[in-house]
């Protein structure tokens, strides 16, 4: 019954949050300022009549009344019809899965290696703690953090690309290129190692600093003075006590992050020119592409909503005293 | 070649950019080709014959022209692009035949009836409105909803469009059997960058060889001290603009408009923000390349010139704040600037200190380009009026190409003057635009072209500050063949073909 009991009343939270969610993803974009008829005509809308205008808007449904347009705009979320960019003149739901795997890849393995690190180095400073090293990492954690993607991002195109010419400095892939299996690995790592690089900088300072705090909470506690009293190993005490119960609150902050990865990052991709969901996002709003803009709001809000779940799922396996 | 910004499938009926037009070239013919001084010259049309009365367009079509799928490109072709275009969707090439009454082909020659005599009809319709494929086209009722693959992307250019990934790259492939000549480079792709950093980072690493879009002044140091690039610039008929609402207090008063003319240092605005690469505007809106640039009417910067006119208009400062006042209202008014164009923020900061000269209260706005677009040309339809004081503004190449487009701008007609932002009204201006669509003598149209600036000059419906310079990152060790079309830029098919074959 556990499981039930702790799951049916946030179903009942989560359909109230999505529905609130979905509710604002169609009314934000129309909110803004601006207005989506120069994608619609294409180029120099100002050459067309007032007919064509007319044509073009109601052809978008832009000319019904906001309310219908709302109903409607349900009726498609609930069938998964998204319609077409107003741009592309694609259908949405290939223009996401065109992008989303690329996000991915740069987001969730820096998600992995900026975990990896940010706890290993967390528990060393905290373990270090007052020492020069744990000094020295805090600081330039804390000037990490504050370091903007944009300006990191393009230091290592400047260094990688333009002066050693080791790595390429846009892209994906390479264009137009014929490769074996083999070779092509190699050209998506390649690819994907700048923005994951710049990605995993810039995100190990928040984990390090959930950590190194965590583990320094724990290590006041009295068990742990009783595990060292034992005659533990540092390793020991490490290991089994002080991490196991330190990571608890850094998995949060992990799953959550994990939710946020599904919305690319708009300033990593549009330095490195990659082609994931941020900037396709970004490209939508700049342009008022309304289809495009509510799609992908709404694989962020399900994907925050589902990391959230797991976040809920996660805890009482790692801390079996919230588990009721 | 690296690209930035956006575009979509570079077809006739779905490019989005300037940019995405000039590659269009590279794929498609039209009847005419404009030389390298802007001027049509016979391209698809052997030659061109006029009826007197302006109306009748008569086009032997050459016999050694054939599509990328090996048929033969015919007057029926042509014939059937007008039409085409006619019943296709809106956009460029369906407003540029609008005033095709019939287009008929008999044996090889197409004539081309018009409703009433057009004077831009040579550059804005024959040498722009690309010829379709009767055989590809008359199958597809909705062009632009028609998938871009090999059944589709048949043109009869130098080059074929044989990958086009939009957000991504594009390829363009060789037509060995190009009409006018082998095509000087076998394969040109273009990559999609995000913004001209990334493009300019590319081109610095070796990745591309050329960019395809101006980049920012401050990136010619950058790129002319790395060894083995340069920049190559040169003259465009792009504009940079002071709009402002001319039906409104303080700009309906023409003393205001004279005394900002008057007070803006356009010098400054070339170095401090262009850093030397634009030419300064001339009060009369053409462009000092244009073959209809009017010499004698002058740009004149003086401040205390400003300041007289205005205490003799009575616009003066009563209450010594600083600020002048008309009919009781301070000058004060909201400077619209694009926030993410660092250069038109800066001229507006720039012009708000040089208008303070002259006792007016100016504070700059940004705004992202849609909610720019919103209040200065609402649904880019200036008949639903404007909704705000003054912008920096700017119009492209095209504006000032076909100096047809000079009407436009200031015409009080909201369907003729599809410009005119700025709500101008006067019937001299709207005379002037009359005479200057369908004047088709050549001298008498410079005539005409010429009083319109005088008018412009004095009337100041909008203030011209400056026109940019081209400015075009390229390696010339990858390739050093490019040919520029005065105040177009290089990205055009000249570029492309034996020097001999240009027309």
């Amino acid at each position: 019954m556990g499981p039930w009991r702790f799951f049916l009343p946030r179903v009942g939270q989560y359909a109230i949050v999505l529905a609130v969610a979905i509710s604002l993803n169609f009314f934000l974009p129309r909110l803004m300022p601006g207005s989506p008829l120069a994608l619609l005509a294409g180029v120099e809308p100002s050459e067309l009549t007032q007919e064509e205008r007319q044509a073009l808007i109601s052809e978008a449904g832009l000319d019904q009344p906001m309310i219908v347009q709302y109903f409607r705009y349900w009726g498609n979320v609930l069938t998964f019809n998204f319609g077409k960019s107003f741009r592309m003149n694609e259908p949405i739901g290939e223009l996401i899965l065109d992008r989303l795997p690329w996000t991915l890849l740069i987001t969730l393995t820096a998600l992995l290696l900026s975990s990896l690190i940010g706890i290993a180095l967390g528990v060393l400073a905290a373990w270090r703690r007052g020492r020069a090293s744990d000094v020295a990492s805090l600081n330039t954690m804390i000037a990490l953090e504050s370091t903007p993607s944009f300006w990191l991002g393009m230091l290592f195109v400047a260094l990688f690309s333009v002066t050693l010419g080791w790595l390429p400095s846009y892209g994906a892939v390479t264009p137009g290129a014929t490769l074996s299996p083999w070779e092509t690995i190699v050209d998506v790592a390649a690819h994907a190692a700048m923005p994951i690089l710049t990605l995993t900088i810039l995100s190990v300072p928040g984990i390090f600093l959930t950590m190194r705090y965590s583990t320094l909470s724990v290590m006041g506690e009295d068990f742990i003075r009783t595990a060292q009293a034992k005659g533990l190993t540092n390793t020991q005490v490490l290991s089994r006590h002080v991490v196991r119960n330190a990571i608890v609150p850094v998995s949060t902050v992990i799953a959550l992050r994990l939710g946020f990865a599904f919305g690319g990052t708009v300033v990593i991709e549009t330095v490195f020119s990659y082609p994931g969901l941020g900037r396709l996002v970004f490209e939508a709003v700049s342009s008022r592409d309304y289809p495009v803009m509510q799609a992908t709001f709404l694989v962020f809000t399900i994907a925050v909503l589902i990391a959230n779940t797991l976040a809920d799922l996660l805890y009482p396996r790692l801390d079996p005293r919230t588990r009721t | 070649m690296a690209n930035f910004g956006q575009e979509g499938n570079i077809t006739p009926h779905t490019y989005e950019t300037a940019t995405g037009y000039n590659l269009l070239g590279l794929v498609y013919d039209s009847l005419l080709q404009i030389d390298e001084d802007g001027v049509p010259q016979p391209w698809l049309a052997e030659e061109l014959t006029i009826s007197d009365d302006g109306l009748t367009y008569t086009m032997p079509i050459r016999d050694d022209a054939v599509w990328h799928d090996g048929e033969p490109l015919t007057a029926e072709d042509v014939a059937f692009s007008f039409d085409y275009y006619q019943n296709g969707p809106p956009g460029r090439f369906r407003t540029a035949v609008s005033a095709v009454e019939s287009a008929t082909a008999d044996s090889d020659t197409v004539t081309v009836q018009l409703t009433q005599p057009a004077a831009s009809f040579e550059l804005r319709t024959l040498a722009e409105v690309p010829i379709l494929p009767e055989h590809i086209w008359s199958s597809i009722p909705a062009p632009d909803e028609a998938p871009f693959d090999d059944s589709t992307n048949v043109g009869s250019g130098p080059y074929r469009l044989v990958e086009s990934d939009p957000g991504t790259s594009y390829m363009f492939e060789m037509n060995p059997d190009y009409f006018a000549g082998t095509p000087t480079v076998e394969e040109i792709r273009v990559i999609q960058f995000a913004n001209d950093a990334g493009a300019v980072a590319a081109l610095r690493s070796g990745e591309v060889d050329m960019i395809t879009r101006s980049v920012t002044p401050e990136q010619i140091p950058v790129l002319n001290s790395q060894e083995g690039l340069s920049v190559l610039e040169g003259p465009e008929y792009v504009t940079t603009l002071l709009v402002f609402d001319t039906q409104k207090e303080p700009f309906s008063n023409v003393a205001v408009r004279q005394a900002m003319d008057l007070a803006t240092d356009r010098e400054l605005l070339v170095s401090d923000v262009y850093l030397g690469a634009a030419i300064p505007g001339n009060a009369g809106w053409v462009h000092p390349e244009s073959p209809f640039f009017d010499e004698s009417v002058e740009t004149t910067f003086d401040v205390d010139a400003a300041n007289a006119l205005l205490d003799d208009a009575g616009i003066t400062d009563s209450d010594g704040d600083g600020v002048r006042e008309l009919d009781g209202e301070p000058l004060e008014v909201e400077l619209l600037a694009v926030s993410s164009n660092a250069l038109r923020m800066r001229i507006a900061e720039l012009l708000a200190s040089q208008y303070a000269e002259i006792g007016m209260n100016i504070e700059v706005a940004s705004l992202d380009q849609e909610a720019f677009d919103q209040l200065t040309w609402p649904e880019y339809d200036v008949a639903l009026g404007r909704n705000y004081d003054m912008a920096v503004f700017g119009w492209s190449a095209p504006t000032q190409a076909d100096i047809g487009q000079m009407g436009a701008l200031v015409d009080s007609d909201p369907t003729l003057g599809n410009l005119n932002i700025m709500g101008y009204v006067s019937d001299e201006a709207d005379a002037l635009a009359a005479e200057l669509r369908t004047e088709s003598d050549p001298d008498a149209r410079a005539a005409v072209a010429d009083e319109l600036q005088a008018l412009i000059a004095e009337e100041l419906p909008l203030i011209t500050l400056l026109y940019p310079n081209g400015l075009y990152g390229h390696s010339p060790a990858a390739f050093d063949g490019w040919t520029s079309i005065t105040g177009q830029g290089p990205i055009n098919k000249l570029s492309f073909i034996p020097a001999d074959a240009r027309p």
